[in-house]
């Protein structure tokens, strides 16, 4: 869904109309306070006026941001670049188009459909195959819940086989990484620019962190350290086509080694792990042709 | 730009098709810097956008003219982060607050960018000089963010972008995640006889060592 938020009524009706004409879903809303209840994780991109009755477009931007980062963000509006004081919000990072111009509206349509189609204001990079690991993660996390067991008792042997506190079984949707099995460590659901394995799926083979929080791209997250993570590994669970779809990971609560065989390990657990999402996908496969 | 992509006259690179961006990582005095700025400079017709992080329009404009990339208001701007509004120089200087200021610095560019379209002007190659000043004034994330929407941009409005960054002073994690948003990556270094680059990720390059000359 989108949302385009405009004071004034009939600029709003027409943005929205030509949004929903591209085949966009948009909600409206005429303050900042009446667009906060929109955003939420169904939020596909946001697009404001600067100036609101009750505040400014910078000032909702940086609330998405807090709530929903990956969200593409335009600042569609007639005031001015120079009169709109940026310094105080330089790092939220926002697309500007300016409304007073003829074919203001075909800009904006233009540019949200391929921001949204690239996602392209995430804070992190995206697998080159996003797209087919999205829909690679449709058909193998059919229903991941009837899998806690088996990777209950995955990482649970993980825990003991490395000697690390705690280990995971996690998948990466769109903007989210949600947890299917922890053990030594609960994690809830979690904003994908704050996870160690958004960047683990870009790699080939095994990642390990030594120590997370000298690495420049952890130092300074919270999660982490509230977490008290310091260590890291994982392996991808990868499709037969190359789509990780998510990770089997270990954590420590201070700085280690992993070994070759260490890696090896845990590269078998990560495939053990997918063979078992696998089985579940293709029994439902062929529960739905007996239906 | 020919149907074929930018090209690069007198530089040991081939073309590169719109929409690209690239990592241009040298360290300082490589001759990294004034590479980028010549990889900026094409036939009459395009136009080129200059972000200065750390430099004053006067003195980027003086790099420019050295490596052979003219300028002029029409075609030619210069996103100043430094602060240098009364510079003296022949093309649009366009001032940001800081280099901390990346909401600031995306909206001027979309900005300058829109204008030169309006002005028949489809062609746009952009450098920003460089990624090691944003990151000294601002996290990886917030930096990963704005690079990745300019990056976004650039591919969407089929131009050419070159992002310098000096790989000496950054970890070799920062640098690997930056080059993740761009299409390929030109390593510069001081060779036994000068300048050397070499062209990762852009198809049909070659992958070796070659010398240029960075005068342009």
């Amino acid at each position: 869904m989108l949302l385009c938020v405009d004071a004034d009524t009939a600029a709003r009706r027409e943005t929205v109309e030509r949004l929903q004409a591209a085949g966009f879903d948009v909600a409206e809303a005429s303050s900042l306070d009446a667009a906060r209840r929109h955003v939420d994780d169904d939020l596909d991109a946001l697009v404001t006026d600067q100036s609101l009755p009750d505040g400014t477009g910078l000032e909702l931007v940086r609330e998405v941001r807090e709530t929903v980062p990956d969200t593409p963000c335009f600042l569609f509006t007639d005031v001015p670049i120079e009169e709109i004081d940026t310094a105080a919000f330089g790092d939220i990072v926002v697309e500007y188009v300016p409304k007073d111009t003829p074919e203001a509206r075909a800009e904006l349509l233009n540019l949200v459909e391929h921001a949204v189609a690239f996602r392209s204001q995430t804070a992190y990079p995206l697998p080159e195959n996003e797209e087919a690991r999205l829909a690679a993660l449709e058909r193998y996390a059919v229903e991941p819940e009837a899998l806690g067991e088996s990777f209950d008792r995955l990482t649970e042997i993980a825990t003991e086989l490395f000697g690390v506190d705690a280990a995971a079984v996690g998948l990466i949707d769109a903007h989210e990484q949600r947890f299917l099995a922890c053990h030594g460590v609960s994690f809830e659901p979690m904003d994908r620019e704050d996870t160690v394995c958004t960047y683990a799926i870009l790699d080939d083979d095994v990642t390990v962190i030594e120590d997370v929080r000298e690495d420049p791209r952890f130092a300074e997250n919270e999660g982490l350290q509230a977490a008290n993570i310091r260590f890291y590994a994982s392996a991808s669970l990868r499709t037969p086509a190359g789509e990780a779809v998510g990770t089997f990971c270990v954590y420590d609560d201070a700085p280690r080694e992993f070994s070759t065989r260490d890696r090896e390990l845990l590269e078998l657990l990560g495939a053990e792990a997918m063979d078992q999402l696998t089985i579940r996908r293709d029994r439902r496969g062929t529960e739905a042709v007996d239906e | 730009m020919s149907d074929d992509g930018y090209a690069f006259p007198g530089l040991p690179l081939d073309q590169i098709r719109p929409g690209t961006t690239v990592l241009l990582a040298g360290p300082a005095h490589s001759g990294a810097r004034e590479l980028g700025l010549s990889l900026l400079a094409g036939p009459s017709g395009e136009g080129a956008i200059v972000v200065t992080t750390n430099r004053r329009s006067r003195r980027i404009a003086a790099d420019c003219e050295h490596v052979g990339l003219e300028l002029t208001a029409d075609s030619t701007a210069i996103l100043d982060c430094v602060g240098d509004e009364d510079a003296d120089v022949p093309a649009r200087v366009l001032p940001v607050s800081g280099p901390s200021d990346l909401t600031g610095i995306g909206m001027r560019y979309s900005d300058v960018h829109r204008e030169f379209e309006r002005s028949g002007i489809d062609s746009v190659r952009t450098g920003l000089f460089s990624l090691s000043t944003l990151l000294s004034f601002g996290d990886l994330k917030t930096v990963s963010r704005f690079v990745h929407t300019l990056v976004g941009r650039i591919d969407a409005l089929d131009g050419l972008g070159v992002l310098l960054i000096d790989p000496a002073i950054h970890d070799e994690r920062t640098v690997r995640t930056l080059s993740q948003f761009c299409s390929g990556r030109i390593d510069v270094r001081d060779g036994e006889k000068g300048p050397e680059l070499r062209a990762r990720g852009l198809s049909g390059q070659s992958r070796d060592w070659r010398a240029f000359d960075p005068s342009g």
